[in-house]
């Protein structure tokens, strides 16, 4: 009886999940399908999954428009960069702020946490300003080192290492280890998953910026995939739909094997940290 | 158990300082790419010239500055293509670069951007246009007066038009197939306009509109506004520029000209701007047409060219679009905009502009002037993505492979309707369109909302002009 | 069956047996100040110096082009009379609302719902589906959204005519340009929370999970009760990003509907884009900025405060 129930149980948790999973998919799989199809049936209604003649002509004429290859060069150096750096920095500050003791650290984690509120469209020109001095203008740097101190990248450490059990520090604290071994050993190796959440959301988040490298770069050999995908769109809005979309496919797939990558110790870490409870 | 784990432990481990240290390698490898040094040129030598990126690709653009520097072998050119969705994306950029001392030196302007430029940043080319008039004696035979009008402020000159749209009337073929009736006659008016959208309307079904625009400043509402004789802004004329009209055009051409446009007074509560709104309105409650989009027009290209829409106003720019999105050349037409009180059309030009904190004033005005030679010209717009400044561009043998047909519109715009103007641009135009196109929303929004829309852009546009950009 | 369940249920926390005392040696401190440095030396020069650049630059007239000169209270007096900027603020506000309540409740739901007795392929499937539109760009997904949200041709009210809906005004009328607006930012972001979400409910022991799971309907209100409490730090990481992110929103009310109709979209964000770079105020943008920089404070302190009596760390 108890069994029956539980399998329709499920089965409407299915259901349900995949209802939601198609209507998020569903713009997603227009705009690739999109990008396969001929120009004139790009708007079809009802709007066709798999095109009527499918062809890759989109994808031709975005390699032959734009250098796809230095593009994405930039792009990786520049996002992977940043997330590195993020991990790294935030993965400090938010142990810091989780675990160690200090003076200011309440107004100092404020602090921190308000630079998250500042919307870039306010800070671009003195930052700008500021990189001048520094020859950092018009540089890949230039985008990648003030990215590194990351507000939300420390928030979400901070919490994470809340989560983690009092007990095992203070065991280590008890057998003698120092404030440098209890990080490095008990705490530090159970950052994994929270780590890789940044990483992938550091990704994500650069490898489509746009407002900052329209800024700070004006080389064409500086440009990222963003920047170099306007190109596409043509003058005043005239560019083919579908090759825009192309653009659009090709710049998602790094992203996309980003989070396939990430997903794994994301998901181990997880479990085991629930585990040590 | 832990025994088992930590051979595991120790391969990962060597495993993650391998991937660092090939990071690390990484890094060093692409250091130059990092800190750009391998990037040619970004000393302080070249003449740094700012353009609209996404409207000239990259092969065209190297064109550009390789035949400058084969032509003044001691001189640099870099170009920056600036990649902007819009024209405010591309004021944010040149505007972070004049704040932080390393403006450009030329800078791509349309006319948006031309009074704003002219009144604060700009120098004024007219010493130099005079020094120079016989070389430049052949471009401006070559281009229509209306257009360098639109290029100047107060009596000066402050650039050479490159490029221009006028607001025509794009028409679908199959769709006037399908209704039976033929490309409208040049004289076309306002009735068989609505007549048209009728027709279309009835055979057109679900998913059809017959009349689709964007709420923009350039081709949204103001094409309207001029057929009807009227204009947002009370429009006048500066005195002066007799100086360029009696060098350069003949008689006929100087009747009426001056020192370029001034647009002061709002009045967007006279009786014919409402009557364009009633108009717009109507076409709305009755179907014929969708409100407005806010937004660039991305989409457009698409739905007219699948058939989705009959009738939109475009410029030139449209033959390249509809031509990478598929359309043939027999698929589509265009016509001039249906006549109102009057047939005047707007356009917007474009061109280049020097600035004045450049330090290197004369090459800037060699590169300008190179800008709009025709050889140059020809070989930047061979995809038809805009109407060039010059006449004798406009040819048969440009439109062969795009069309349209009619395709002498696109020049016989200005000079069948001498009165032609660009779209209302005053110093502050980056404030009146964007009060124009808020209000505009709201006005097309309901059936009634037309004249409290109308007060309320009267009273706001009132408070921009007065205030000091 | 439940007893034993929440007799594993974590103690709360035994830090108060803890020698703090060892903690805060100097060993401690000289740690932190070295975790620390990195974050705070790039807070200070990319953040803190341009925003104090910003609050001294609200008191200016600035074009960019000539001087600034000093305007006293000028920029904040002119802000707060203008109707555009006023409408802006209450206009990120209701989007705020709507959009964090739709998303944290959409991810919530989701993640209760993908129990671990569904295998493990399926999982990943699903959780991978959520994720997805976060990877596209907001601007390049918005260009998509606009054609799927016409009024005439879209899919959405293809879609919506086949159970006898007539076509909806979706981005031109001042009644749905928001919905539209909020439907695709949640649309895009409510898998960040849903990822956030199946990480905070993996800590949670399996069984207390899984028991309330199988009450079915009957013991949703036991489900919330024990496991809402164990999710809480999630739930408020969750909402202040969640939070923070929608009173930055600027691209998709940008590209989907420019603001309008009239300023039925227009948001803080983009008011400050188009006074400094359109309009060349960049004193007035500076104010505007500080002033949401003062509302998105004052709303996290709020939630900070709110969360001592709510958020249960294990």
């Amino acid at each position: 009886m108890n069994r029956m129930k539980y399998v329709l149980a499920s089965w409407t948790r299915v259901a349900g999940l995949t209802a939601v999973a198609l209507l998020t998919l569903g713009p997603v799989i227009w705009t690739v399908s999109t990008s396969f199809r001929a120009p004139a049936e790009s708007f079809d209604l009802p709007p066709r999954i798999i095109p009527g003649h499918a062809t890759t002509e989109a994808y031709h004429q975005v390699f032959a428009q734009i250098d796809v290859w230095l593009l994405a060069l930039n792009s990786t150096l520049v996002t992977a960069l940043i997330a590195v750096g993020q991990m790294i920095t935030a993965g400090l500050a938010g142990y810091a702020f989780a675990r160690l003791e200090f003076r200011f650290k309440k107004p100092l984690f404020g602090l921190v946490l308000a630079t998250m509120m500042v919307p870039v469209q306010v800070t671009i020109v003195p930052v700008f300003l500021l990189l001048k001095p520094m020859g950092l203008t018009d540089t890949l740097l230039g985008l990648i080192i003030p990215a590194w101190p990351t507000a939300f990248g420390t928030f979400l450490m901070r919490q994470y290492f809340l989560g983690m059990p009092k007990d095992l520090g203070e065991a280590a604290l008890i057998d003698g280890a120092g404030p440098w071994r209890i990080f490095r050993s008990v705490y530090a190796p159970l950052a994994t998953p929270g780590l890789a959440i940044i990483g992938v959301l550091a990704f994500n988040y650069h490898w489509n910026e746009f407002f900052r490298p329209l800024i700070l770069e004006t080389s064409t050999q500086n440009f990222t995939l963003p920047l170099g995908l306007v190109s596409l769109q043509g003058n005043l809005g005239t560019g083919s739909i579908s090759v825009v979309l192309a653009g659009v496919v090709l710049s998602m797939i790094p992203a996309m094997a980003v989070f396939v990558i990430g997903q794994r110790p994301l998901r181990e870490g997880i479990t085991s940290a629930g585990v040590n409870r | 158990m832990t025994d088992s784990k930590f051979p595991r432990r120790a391969l990962l481990r060597g495993a993650s300082y391998g991937a660092g240290a090939a990071a690390l390698a990484g890094v060093a490898a692409s250091w130059d790419r990092l800190t750009a040094a391998d990037v040619h040129g970004r000393d302080d030598h070249a003449l740094v010239v700012a353009t609209l990126g996404s409207a000239v690709d990259p092969a065209a653009q190297r064109a550009l500055s390789d035949g400058f520097r084969a032509l003044h072998p001691g001189l640099d050119v870099r170009l920056v293509p600036v990649q902007a969705t819009d024209w405010s994306d591309f004021f944010a950029k040149i505007l972070t670069q004049i704040a932080a001392g390393t403006a450009p030196d030329v800078v791509y302007v349309a006319t948006e951007g031309v009074q704003l430029f002219a009144q604060r940043l700009g120098v004024a080319l007219d010493d130099r246009v005079r020094r120079d008039k016989e070389e430049l004696r052949e471009y401006f035979a070559d281009v229509h007066p209306s257009l360098v009008e639109s290029m100047m402020f107060e009596g000066s000159l402050y650039q050479l038009p490159v490029e221009f749209n006028a607001a025509d009337i794009y028409l679908n073929r199959a769709v006037l197939k399908r209704s039976r009736v033929e490309v409208p006659p040049p004289d076309w008016d306002r009735d068989d306009f609505t007549a048209l959208l009728r027709t279309m309307k009835r055979g057109g079904g679900s998913g059809f509109t017959p009349y689709f625009w964007t709420n923009r400043l350039w081709g949204g509402v103001v094409p309207w506004l001029f057929a009807n004789g009227t204009n947002v802004l009370a429009e006048s004329k500066a005195p002066g520029g007799d100086w360029l009209w009696d060098t350069f055009y003949p008689p006929r051409d100087r009747r009426g000209r001056g020192g370029g446009y001034r647009w002061a007074r709002p009045q967007a509560t006279a009786d014919r701007v409402e009557e364009v709104y009633e108009y717009l309105s109507s076409l709305i409650q009755d179907r014929l047409c969708s409100r407005p989009e806010g937004g660039s027009g991305t989409n457009l290209v698409g739905v007219f060219s699948t058939g989705r829409v009959g009738v939109t106003p475009a410029g030139g720019f449209w033959a390249g679009g509809l031509h990478t999105a598929g359309m043939r050349r027999d698929a589509y037409d265009v016509q001039y905009f249906p006549r109102w009180r009057t047939q005047r059309h707007q356009f917007g030009a474009a061109g280049y502009a020097l600035l004045k904190t450049s330090k290197k004033q004369d090459e800037a005005w060699e590169f300008i002037k190179y800008s709009v030679r025709k050889d140059v010209l020809t070989q930047l717009f061979h995809a038809n993505q805009t109407t060039p400044a010059r006449r004798s561009m406009v040819h048969a043998a440009r439109y062969e492979e795009t069309g349209p047909k009619n395709w002498p519109v696109f020049y016989d715009t200005l000079d069948q309707f001498p009165a032609t103007g660009p779209i209302p641009a005053p110093p502050q135009a980056a404030e009146v369109e964007q009060l124009l196109l808020k209000h505009t929303g709201t006005a097309l929004a309901d059936a009634r909302g037309v004249r409290p829309a109308l007060r309320h852009l009267q009273s706001d546009l009132e408070k921009a002009m007065e205030r000091a950009t | 069956m439940t007893t034993p369940v929440l007799d594993r249920r974590p103690t709360p926390t035994s830090s108060a047996t803890a020698p703090r005392r060892s903690l805060k040696d100097r060993g401690t401190r000289l740690l932190a100040a070295l975790f620390l440095a990195p974050t705070l030396v790039g807070v200070l020069v990319f953040t803190v110096v341009p925003i104090v650049g910003s609050v001294v630059l609200s008191f200016f007239h600035w074009d960019v082009i000539g001087t600034p000169r000093f305007a006293g209270t000028d920029n904040y007096t002119q802000v707060f009379t203008d109707d555009t900027v006023l409408v802006s603020f209450t206009n990120t506000l209701i989007f705020m609302v709507f959009a964090v309540a739709l998303q944290l409740l959409l991810a919530l739901a989701l993640a209760l719902t993908l129990t671990n007795r569904m295998p493990s392929w399926l999982r990943s499937t699903f959780r991978s589906a959520f994720f997805f539109p976060l990877i596209l760009s907001a601007a390049s997904i918005s260009v998509v959204m606009k054609y799927l949200f016409n009024q005439d041709f879209g899919v959405v009210n293809w879609l919506l005519g086949h159970v006898g809906i007539a076509p909806v005004p979706w981005l031109t009328s001042e009644h749905s340009a928001m919905a539209a607006v909020i439907l695709v930012y949640v649309w895009q972001q409510f898998g960040f929370s849903f990822l956030l979400f199946v990480g905070g409910l993996n800590t949670i022991p399996k069984e207390i999970h899984e028991a309330s799971s199988l009450d079915g309907a009957s013991g949703l209100r036991k489900h919330l009760s024990i496991t809402l409490p164990l999710l809480s730090p999630t739930l408020l990481v969750a909402s202040v990003v969640g939070i923070i992110n929608a009173l930055q929103v600027f691209e998709q009310p940008y590209v989907l509907t420019d603001g309008g109709p009239g300023d039925a979209t227009r948001t803080v964000v983009m008011v400050i884009y188009q006074s400094a770079f359109e309009q060349l105020r960049f004193g007035e943008a500076s104010a505007i900025g500080v002033l949401l920089f003062v509302l998105i404070m004052a709303v996290t302190a709020l939630q900070f405060r709110l969360s001592r009596r709510f958020v249960h760390y294990q």
